[in-house]
C-alpha cells in the first residue's frame, strides 16, 4: 500500500489486508494526533485496508 | 441502524459515526453545552477569538449555524495578529477568508499597535518564555478588542484535548487556584465573560468536522510551541487518551469535582485592581504590567 504523510513524503508498505490503527502504530504514530483516508475518502482507524490501497495520513496538532 | 461508511471511530464512547451524524453529533453537542452551562444569553454579543486556525474555525462555523436557535445572538471576530514571521500571516488570511464567507464582521488587532512590537522582537532573548509572555499579552489584546467591539461575552475554541491538558500543567505546577479558576463565573463583573464551547470536543473530532465542511486548511504550526510545557504534556495526555479512552474526560470531571469540593474556600485570592492599570487582577500589579516593566515597553 502506498502511505503519504503529513510532509508530502511516500513510503510503500508491503501488507496485506490490516486495520489502518496497526499501520499507524507500526509507523509510529498516535491514530488520535492524525486523520486518515483511503483513497481520497475520510475513513475510521479500525478500517481495514489492502495492498491497493493510497492511505493520506493528515497531522491535526497545530499549536497557537 | 445507519449503514453509511463511518468516518470516525470515537473510542471514549465506543462509537462509529457517519459523515452526516458526525456533523450532528457535534452540533448537537456544542448546543447542549451551550445551553446547560448557560453561556450564551438572550441579547448577547459574542466575540469570537478567531486565530484562523482550526479549533476558532470550528468554534465560528459552529456558532453562525446555532445562530437561528439562540435569541437575539449576535457575533463578531477578533483576530490578534502578534507578529509571528511565517506563521501567522496565513492564519489571518485564513480568518479574513473565513469571515468573508460566513458574513461576519471582523476586526484585527495587532501587537504592534497595542504593546508598540511584534512578539518576534518582543522575545529576542527570551524565547524560552514565549507562551507565558504571548499568552498574557494575547488575553490583553482580546479583552481591548472585545470591548472595542462591545461584546457581552468572548468565545474561545478551547478544545477537549487543550481543557485536559491545562488540568493536568495546573496539578503538574501545583497550582490550586488557577486549576479551579474559571473565567467564566469568577469575574465579579470585572471582565469580560470568556466561553468555551468546544471544550468537550475532542481535536480529531474538530478536525474531522472541518474536513467534512470542506473548511480544513493545513497551517503551519507556532515555532515557539517547541518551548512550551504544554507540548510535553500534549503528547503524554494523547498516548494516555489512546491507551486508555476517556482519560480526558475523565480528567475534566476531575476538575469539577475539585471546584465542586473548593468552592466557598479561599483558594483563590480576591480580585483586586491594577495599582497602575486599574485592571482587575489578584495581586498589586496586574501581569500585562509586570510584563511591560521587565519587557521596557
Amino acid at each position: 500500500m502506498k502511505i503519504i504523510f503529513p510532509d508530502q513524503s511516500i513510503q510503500t508498505l508491503d501488507r496485506g489486508s490490516t486495520p489502518i490503527e496497526y499501520v499507524l502504530s507500526d509507523l509510529g504514530i498516535n491514530s488520535l494526533e492524525v486523520i486518515v483516508s483511503r483513497n481520497g475518502k475520510l475513513v475510521s482507524e479500525d478500517t481495514v485496508v489492502g495492498a491497493d490501497d493510497e492511505i493520506r495520513i493528515i497531522r491535526i496538532a497545530h499549536g497557537g | 441502524m445507519c449503514v453509511e461508511p463511518a468516518v470516525i471511530y470515537l473510542r471514549y464512547a465506543k462509537r462509529h459515526l457517519c459523515r452526516a451524524h458526525l456533523i450532528e453529533d457535534i452540533e448537537q453537542r456544542v448546543l447542549l453545552t451551550v445551553e446547560n452551562k448557560k453561556l450564551i444569553s438572550n441579547g448577547d454579543r459574542i466575540a469570537v477569538a478567531l486565530s484562523g486556525g482550526k479549533d476558532s474555525t470550528a468554534l465560528l462555523i459552529l456558532l453562525c449555524r446555532l445562530l437561528p436557535a439562540l435569541k437575539d445572538v449576535s457575533l463578531v471576530a477578533i483576530t490578534i495578529d502578534e507578529g509571528i514571521t511565517s506563521y501567522r500571516e496565513d492564519t489571518v488570511h485564513s480568518a479574513e477568508d473565513l469571515t468573508r464567507r460566513l458574513g461576519v464582521e471582523h476586526h484585527c488587532i495587532s501587537f504592534t499597535e497595542q504593546f508598540g512590537d511584534t512578539l518576534d522582537d518582543l522575545l529576542k532573548g527570551r524565547e524560552s518564555q514565549a507562551c507565558s509572555i504571548c499568552g498574557i499579552l494575547r488575553k490583553k489584546a482580546l479583552n481591548i478588542g472585545a470591548h472595542r467591539v462591545g461584546a457581552t461575552k468572548l468565545a474561545t475554541g478551547h478544545n477537549l484535548d487543550d481543557e485536559a491538558q491545562s488540568v493536568l500543567m495546573n496539578v503538574l505546577r501545583g497550582d490550586l487556584p488557577r486549576l479551579v479558576r474559571n473565567s467564566s463565573n469568577d469575574s465579579s463583573g470585572m471582565f469580560i465573560q470568556r466561553i468555551k464551547p468546544l471544550a468537550y470536543i475532542s481535536e480529531k473530532e474538530i478536525a474531522t468536522y472541518l474536513m467534512l465542511n470542506d473548511a480544513w486548511t493545513s497551517l503551519p504550526e507556532c515555532p515557539y510551541t517547541r518551548y512550551a510545557l504544554r507540548r510535553e504534556v500534549r503528547a503524554m495526555l494523547t498516548t494516555l487518551e489512546y491507551r486508555y479512552p476517556g482519560t480526558m474526560l475523565r480528567l475534566m470531571e476531575s476538575k469539577r469535582k475539585i471546584e465542586y469540593y473548593c468552592a466557598g474556600s479561599m483558594v483563590c485570592e480576591p480580585i483586586r485592581r491594577c495599582r497602575e492599570c486599574s485592571d482587575p487582577c489578584s495581586g498589586d500589579i496586574c501581569q500585562v504590567c509586570l510584563l511591560r516593566h521587565s519587557l521596557r515597553l
